[in-house]
C-alpha cells in the first residue's frame, strides 16, 4: 500500500512541476473573419464617453463550410505591443488560455456570416493604452476556431488609443485634505494642551 | 556604584527577546515586588510590571502593550496597503514593472533612516509622543493616495508612508519602560511579531474593502482610492488612542516626572565604535536582510504574483498572500523557542546552527515557490517559506544580545535597518526588472538567501566557538568576562562602568550548553570597586 501511495505522490508532484500544455494555440487559428472598428488610426478615445462601432463578417474568399462549426463570436479589446512593453501581465502567449493580450470583452454574439455590427461605449475601467480589436469565432465546446482583427499580423497598423479616467474626484480630494488636517490639528492640539497643563501645575 | 543608565541604545535593551525567552513572570525573590505600589499587576521597584498578562487591559502596563503593538500593526497595514491592490493601481496609473518595483523599494527605504532617528525622538519626547507623532503625521501621507495620478506620485507617496515603520522603535522603547527586564524578552518579541502581522492583514483587508466599495457603485479606479481612507483613519484613531489612553512611564508622563539621581551617560561615539568594529554586527546586518528583508519583499510582491500567475480573483490572491504575513503570530516566537532549545544542549553553537538551518530552509522553499506551476503546491511552499524566514528573524534576535553588551541598542538598530535595506535591494534586483518574470525573481531570491546565509558560519565567539570550530582553550581569552569587558577602556573600568557587562558575562555562561563546568576566575579581571 505504501509503494503505490508513494508513486502517486511522486507522479502528482512531477505533473505539477511539468507545464500543462493542452489547449488551443493562436498560431493554429485561421484569420477568416474581417473585422473593422470605427476609430481611425491614432484616434484618442475617452473612457466612459466615446464609442466604438465594430463590424464583422465572414471572409467569403474562404470556401463555404469553413464556418460550419462557428457558434459564437466574441469581440475583444486588445493591447498593442507598445502597451505590453515592460508589463508582463499583458504578455502575448501562443496558448490562448494563458494569453493576456485581449482581456477586455466588448460583446459576444451568436454567429452569422454577415451584417454584424455593435456599438460599444468604452467602459470606465479600461486603462490608458494603445489598442486594436479582435474577434474570435468559438465553437460549441467554447474553443476558439478562427479569428479576425482590425490590425495586421504584426499588430502595427490601425491602432487607436484610449485615455482612461483618472479615478480622482474633487469630493475625494477635499475629504482627504479634511481628514489630514484633522489628524495634524488634533496632534498639535493635544501637545499644546498638555504643555500648558504641565506649565500650570509647576 | 554608577550605572550606565540612559546610554545610547539602552532603551533598546530587551528588543532582542533574549532575556530570557518565554519567561512570563519573574519570581519574587529574584526581583523584589514593591508592595506599596497600587497597580493591577505586581511591579518591581521601578514600578515596571513583573508579569505579562496577555488578555488584560490593565492600566498602565498591559494597556501600553496593546496600544503599542496595535500602533506598529497599523503602520504595517498602511505601508503595505498598496501591495494587494497593485493589479488595479497599475492599470489606473499606467505603471510599468520597474515602476511597481521601485515603489516597493521606496516603501521600505524611508524607515531605514526614520528608525535610526526614532530612538533620539523617544529620548526627547517620550515613547508616547514619539509613537503618536509618527502615526498621526503619516496619516496625511496615506490620504495623499487619493491625489496620485502617475508613477512618480505613486512612488513618492509610498516612500512617505514607509517612514511610519519606525514605530517599531517606539513600540519596543515603550515596553521597556513598562516591563521588567527579565520578561521584556517575551513582551518585545510578541509585540514585534504581532506588529509584523499587519503586513499580512492588509493583504486580506484591502481587497475586501475594494470589493465592497465597488459593489457600492464606485468604478475600480476610484474604489481603490477610497479604500485607502481606511488605513488613514486607523492611523489617526490609533494616534488619538495613544495620546488619550497611554502614558510614558508607570507613574505618569515624561514631562510631569523629574529625573532621579545622577547617571553616568555613555558616550555615543564609543558605543557606535564598538558596534561598528565588531565584525559579527555586519554579518547579522547581512543575514537579517535575508530573513526580515525577504519577508518585507514578499509582503510587497506576493499578492500580485498569485493574481497574475494563477489567474485568481483579487480577494482570493489577497487571502493567500495574507497567510504569509499572518504566520508571524507563531513563526517568529517559534524561531526564538528553537534557538533556546538548541542553546540548552549545544549553547551558542546550537543557536548558530539553528539560525542557519531555518534561514536556509526558507531559501530552499522560496526557490521552489518560484518553480512550481500548480496553485496548491505554490501555497504549500509559500507557507513553508514564511515559517523558515520568520523563524529565522526570531532566531536572529536570539543571538544578537550576545554580540555586545555595551552596544546592544545600536547593533539591534543596525540589524533592523539591515532588514529594510535587504528588502529594498532584493526588490530592486529581482522584482523591478522587466527582463525576467516574478517567478524567476522568486527563485533567484531563494538562491541568494541560501548564499547570504552562509556567512553565519564565520561568526565565532572565543568563549563559545562557532558552527565549525570549538571555543578557545585559553583560560583568559576563552572567558565570557574577557569578551564583554574588552569593550571598556582601563579608565572606564576604573570608573566601574563595566559592571553591567561583568554581570551579563556571568549570566551568559549558559551559552556554553550542557557542559557549563565551573570556570575558574581568570586572572587580571578588574576587581569590583564599590
Amino acid at each position: 500500500m505504501a509503494v503505490p501511495a508513494g508513486f502517486l505522490v511522486i507522479s502528482l508532484l512531477l505533473s505539477c512541476f511539468a507545464a500543462t500544455s493542452y489547449g488551443v494555440y493562436f498560431s493554429s487559428l485561421k484569420e477568416t473573419l474581417e473585422v473593422t472598428a470605427s476609430p481611425t488610426k491614432g484616434q484618442v478615445l475617452k473612457a466612459g464617453d466615446d464609442k466604438i462601432t465594430v463590424t464583422w463578417r465572414f471572409n467569403q474568399t474562404y470556401s463555404a463550410g469553413t464556418d460550419s462549426d462557428y457558434k459564437t463570436i466574441k469581440v475583444k479589446l486588445c493591447y498593442a505591443p507598445i502597451s505590453q512593453k515592460d508589463r508582463s501581465w499583458r504578455k502575448t502567449v501562443d496558448l490562448l488560455k494563458k494569453d493576456k493580450t485581449c482581456p477586455h470583452k466588448i460583446v459576444a454574439r451568436p454567429y452569422t456570416a454577415s451584417n454584424n455590427s455593435f456599438t460599444w461605449t468604452v467602459e470606465r475601467d479600461i486603462p490608458s493604452a494603445v489598442y486594436f480589436v479582435r474577434a474570435f469565432a468559438v465553437n460549441a465546446e467554447d474553443q476558439q476556431v478562427a479569428y479576425g482583427q482590425t490590425t495586421d499580423a504584426h499588430k502595427s497598423t490601425n491602432l487607436f488609443e484610449v485615455q482612461a479616467i483618472t479615478g480622482r474626484h474633487v469630493s475625494l480630494d477635499i475629504t482627504s485634505v479634511c481628514f489630514s488636517a484633522f489628524s495634524i490639528v488634533s496632534l498639535a492640539g493635544f501637545f499644546y494642551m498638555e504643555k500648558r497643563k504641565s506649565k500650570a501645575s509647576q | 556604584m554608577p550605572q550606565v543608565e540612559g546610554s545610547p541604545g539602552s532603551s533598546m535593551h530587551g528588543v532582542t527577546g533574549r532575556e530570557p525567552v518565554l519567561a512570563f513572570s519573574v519570581a519574587s525573590p529574584a526581583v523584589p515586588t514593591d508592595t506599596t505600589a497600587k497597580f493591577a499587576l505586581p511591579v518591581d521597584s521601578e514600578h515596571k510590571a513583573k508579569i505579562f498578562k496577555l488578555f488584560s487591559l490593565a492600566n498602565p502596563h498591559m494597556r501600553t502593550f496593546h496600544l503599542s503593538w496595535l500602533s506598529f500593526f497599523t503602520t504595517f497595514v498602511s505601508t503595505f496597503a498598496a501591495a494587494p491592490l497593485v493589479p488595479i493601481i497599475r492599470d489606473n496609473l499606467n505603471l510599468t514593472k520597474s515602476d511597481i518595483g521601485n515603489a516597493g523599494v521606496a516603501s521600505v527605504s524611508g524607515s531605514i533612516f526614520s528608525r535610526l532617528a526614532m530612538g533620539a525622538v523617544c529620548d526627547m519626547l517620550g515613547p508616547r509622543y514619539g509613537c503618536a507623532f509618527l502615526i498621526m503625521l503619516s496619516a496625511p501621507t496615506v490620504f495623499c493616495m487619493s491625489f496620485v495620478e502617475n508613477a512618480s506620485g505613486y512612488i513618492a507617496v509610498r516612500f512617505m508612508i514607509g517612514f511610519s515603520l519606525a514605530t517599531f522603535v517606539s513600540c519596543q522603547y515603550w515596553m521597556s519602560t513598562m516591563f521588567n527586564s527579565k520578561i521584556i524578552g517575551l513582551v518585545n518579541g510578541t509585540a514585534a511579531g504581532w506588529g509584523n502581522m499587519g503586513g499580512g492583514a492588509t493583504q486580506l483587508l484591502m481587497p475586501v474593502l475594494f470589493e465592497i466599495i465597488k459593489k457600492a457603485g464606485a468604478t475600480p479606479f476610484t474604489a481603490w482610492r477610497i479604500a485607502f481612507f481606511i488605513p488613514g483613519w486607523l492611523n489617526a484613531i490609533m494616534g488619538i488612542l495613544v495620546l488619550t489612553l497611554g502614558q510614558d512611564l508607570p507613574d505618569g508622563n515624561l514631562g510631569a516626572l523629574q529625573k532621579k539621581g545622577d547617571v553616568a551617560k555613555d558616550k555615543f561615539g564609543k558605543v557606535l565604535w564598538y558596534a561598528v568594529t565588531n565584525y559579527r554586527t555586519w554579518i547579522f546586518v547581512l543575514l537579517y536582510g535575508y530573513s526580515m528583508g525577504v519577508e518585507l519583499t514578499i509582503d510587497n510582491v506576493i499578492a500580485e504574483y498569485f493574481y497574475d500567475r494563477f489567474d485568481l480573483k483579487l480577494h482570493l490572491a489577497g487571502i493567500i498572500a495574507a497567510t504569509f504575513g499572518m504566520a508571524n503570530i507563531i513563526a517568529r516566537p517559534f524561531g526564538g523557542f528553537t534557538s533556546d532549545f538548541m542553546a540548552k544542549r549545544f549553547g551558542m553553537r546550537g543557536r548558530l546552527w539553528n539560525l542557519w538551518l531555518l534561514q536556509t530552509a526558507g531559501g530552499i522553499f522560496c526557490l521552489c515557490l518560484g518553480l512550481v506551476n500548480s496553485l496548491p503546491l505554490a501555497i504549500t511552499f509559500m507557507i513553508l517559506f514564511s515559517v523558515g524566514a520568520q523563524a529565522a528573524c526570531g532566531a536572529t534576535f536570539g543571538i544578537i544580545p550576545f554580540i555586545s553588551r555595551r552596544s546592544l541598542g545600536i547593533i539591534s538598530g543596525m540589524t533592523g535597518a539591515g532588514g529594510n535595506f535587504g528588502s529594498g535591494l532584493t526588490q530592486l534586483v529581482f522584482f523591478a526588472n522587466a527582463s525576467f518574470s516574478t517567478a524567476k525573481g522568486l527563485s533567484y531570491m531563494g538562491i541568494m538567501i541560501i548564499c547570504c546565509t552562509l556567512p553565519v558560519s564565520l561568526v565565532h565567539f572565543p568563549q563559545w566557538g562557532s558552527m565549525f570550530f570549538p571555543p578557545s582553550n585559553d583560560n583568559v581569552k576563552g572567558s565570557e568576562e574577557h569578551y564583554y569587558v574588552s569593550e571598556w577602556s582601563e579608565e572606564e573600568k576604573l570608573k566601574g562602568m563595566h559592571q553591567g557587562s561583568l554581570k551579563f558575562a556571568e549570566n551568559s555562561r549558559s551559552e556554553r550548553g550542557r557542559k557549563v563546568a565551573s570556570v575558574s576566575t581568570p586572572p587580571n579581571t578588574t576587581p569590583n570597586y564599590v
